[in-house]
């Protein structure tokens, strides 16, 4: 047990500041809550109100809106035509899933020759790809940016998919998983008259399905949350994904704090699709942490 | 040198990796036709290649030429890294980042370490204490940087300041005072990245064989002793592995500076007393089009961090390594 090393009287009061420590972890969460729901009035109140106390839904649709009228905001609905808030969602969804389910399939692919097979520089190859972890990936974003504009893939989607798709670390991790897959098993299979292709699909990969889930949320996760990439790639609302067009509204606070309102009721919104995820795949989410600290 | 790039990323213990690629027994396999295997190989390679090995080659090249973006870039040797060395604003990144890296890697880990060992039970109310330290790092990204700069409202309006003035304190700027700029872009960092680490502690300490603490027990060690000497080694790879990572990650913020201090005429926040690395590099490269300049900028950040690591494994190398 993890305990073994706590004495007993840390049960009771020595966690009061753990106790305080998680209520700040909650607070910011309450606050973008709460403040989603204060009508204008509230939100720019000194001192502001811990309760809401008028709650309203104007932060995400107002129906009085006027652009002629000082005292009024643009409701988040409101803010975007054509599809709109939902748009930023969807790219974000599409770019997510597409990237996380074609480089899983990519390095997976590659894991398994470099896992099962020995070439001629096979060995080279390897040690290149797990340098290429020591690489902070801002260095590649300029000539990575420039080949976009060569391409003309700027402010298409091409952009945001296609230079994610090389994660090294992905085929290293799912390296060491697949070396765990017997080699009676495949020699069997190709006794058998299966070749390679289905060898890597129907038999490797279910066997390190594990690894791949764990792999899966890791990238998952970092491609949900990328900001710097679609922030350099991307200039219009067509394309953007969601932490792009949350960056652009917060950049609105600045200017003006009656934005708070609309830009707290985007945060909510945004929070829980995330949310809903990780309730339902906890356990998968925690390996996706743990990843790569421990044996794989 | 093999051993410490294979330890960088998979680190709970070198054991664990086999190389395989040189060992092993293949010989039998050697004759087997390859096209294949090699066919199924060559979609990452590509992918690799031109992302990732190619964009690296090249931003070294762009880094020793004056490349504005439009027109041709013009060779002019080690000028940029003559201008960096020589250039105050690279060093307040600098100094920025440092201080940053610093303070969030011991925050991060101490913390991290604390709450693995206050909530690393079985029972339901750890697992869900355990939920709530891990929210962030599930549910941050910018979503809730957004909230953080709603938070840290300057006026009296922002919540933080309301909490100074029931205690008769003067609202503060938290975003706007230099002396605390930094001091806010750690709080948000552990904030949001403490509850990762403590999961990863979680993970190495269960990892502990138990044991170790009952024999421990038996010879009469104390609690404290227990953790200094038994806890405290075995968890040095997951120590290592956060270090590292927390070391990497940490120097390539840019979130969070860039939203919470980034204004229309700046990124760095007022006097630059939040500008980092790589919100220096974006400025250069991005806000005023200097790619040779912000690509040196770029290999700076680079040679750093693999200085930094390769520290960090040397470090970290379990005593008895040291004599192999």
């Amino acid at each position: 047990m993890v305990g073994e090393t706590r004495s007993p009287g840390l049960h009771s009061l020595t966690r009061l500041p753990f106790y305080l420590l998680a209520l700040t972890v909650l607070f910011p969460y309450y606050w973008m809550v709460s403040s989603a729901f204060k009508p204008l009035g509230e939100i720019t109140k000194a001192p502001p109100t811990l309760l809401v106390q008028n709650p309203t839904l104007t932060n995400f649709s107002n129906p009085l809106y006027d652009p002629g009228v000082s005292d009024q905001i643009q409701g988040l609905f409101q803010r975007y035509t054509g599809i709109g808030f939902a748009g930023f969602f969807l790219n974000s969804i599409f770019v997510t899933v597409f990237v996380t389910v074609v480089s899983l399939i990519v390095a997976s692919a590659a894991g398994y020759v470099l896992a099962k097979h020995k070439f001629p520089g096979s060995r080279i190859v390897f040690l290149v790809i797990i340098g290429s972890m020591m690489i902070p990936w801002q260095v590649t974003i300029i000539p990575n940016f420039l080949t976009m504009r060569d391409l003309g893939w700027i402010n298409t989607y091409w952009a945001l998919l296609v230079p994610g798709l090389a994660k090294a670390f992905a085929v290293f991790f799912l390296i060491q998983s697949i070396r765990g897959v017997s080699d009676e098993l495949i020699d069997a299979a190709r006794i058998d008259g299966a070749g390679e292709v289905r060898i890597w699909w129907q038999i490797v990969l279910p066997l390190v399905r594990p690894a791949l889930a764990a792999m899966a949320i890791f990238v998952s996760l970092g491609e949900w949350n990328n900001f710097l990439w679609p922030l350099l790639v991307v200039n219009d609302d067509a394309h953007a994904t969601l932490p792009l067009a949350l960056g652009r509204l917060a950049g609105a606070l600045s200017n003006d704090p009656r934005a708070a309102g609309p830009i707290m009721a985007a945060t909510l919104l945004a929070s829980i699709p995330t949310l809903i995820f990780f309730l339902l795949f906890q356990r998968q989410f925690v390996a996706g942490i743990t990843v790569g600290s421990l044996k794989g | 040198m093999r051993n410490d790039n294979l330890r960088l990323t998979a680190s709970a213990d070198a054991g664990s990796i086999q190389m395989g690629m040189g060992s092993g027994k293949p010989a039998r396999r050697v004759r087997r036709n390859l096209t294949v295997p090699l066919m199924m190989l060559v979609p990452f390679i590509v992918l690799f290649a031109a992302f990732v090995l190619y964009p690296v080659i090249n931003s070294l090249y762009l880094s020793f030429t004056d490349y504005n973006a439009i027109s041709q870039p013009r060779f002019t040797g080690i000028e940029n890294y003559v201008a960096l060395f020589q250039d105050p604003r690279f060093y307040k990144a600098l100094g920025n980042t440092a201080l940053f890296v610093v303070s969030v890697v011991v925050l991060n880990t101490v913390l991290g370490l604390t709450l693995a060992m206050v909530f690393g039970g079985q029972s339901l109310w750890d697992q869900i204490m355990r939920a709530v330290f891990f929210l962030p790092a599930v549910a941050g990204g910018i979503a809730i940087l957004a909230v953080w700069k709603w938070i840290l409202s300057g006026e009296s309006y922002g919540i933080l300041n309301a909490v100074r003035e029931t205690f008769g304190l003067d609202p503060i700027v938290w975003l706007g005072t230099p002396s605390l700029a930094v001091t806010m872009l750690v709080v948000v960092a552990v904030w949001g990245g403490m509850g990762g680490t403590m999961i990863l502690f979680v993970a190495g300490l269960r990892a502990i064989p138990t044991e170790l603490y009952e024999a421990a027990a038996i010879d009469g060690a104390t609690p404290s002793q227990r953790f200094w000497r038994i806890t405290l080694p075995l968890l040095r790879p997951t120590m290592l592995y956060i270090v590292i990572t927390g070391t990497i990650g940490a120097f390539q913020v840019f979130n969070e500076p860039y939203l919470l201090f980034g204004g229309v005429s700046s990124v760095g926040g007022l006097l630059d007393s939040a500008l980092t690395l790589v919100t220096y590099l974006y400025d250069r490269g991005f806000g005023r089009f200097q790619l040779g300049y912000a690509s040196a900028v770029a290999w700076v950040l680079f040679i750093i961090v693999f200085i930094l690591t390769l520290i960090n494994l040397r470090v970290g190398e379990p005593e008895d390594r040291a004599s192999k």
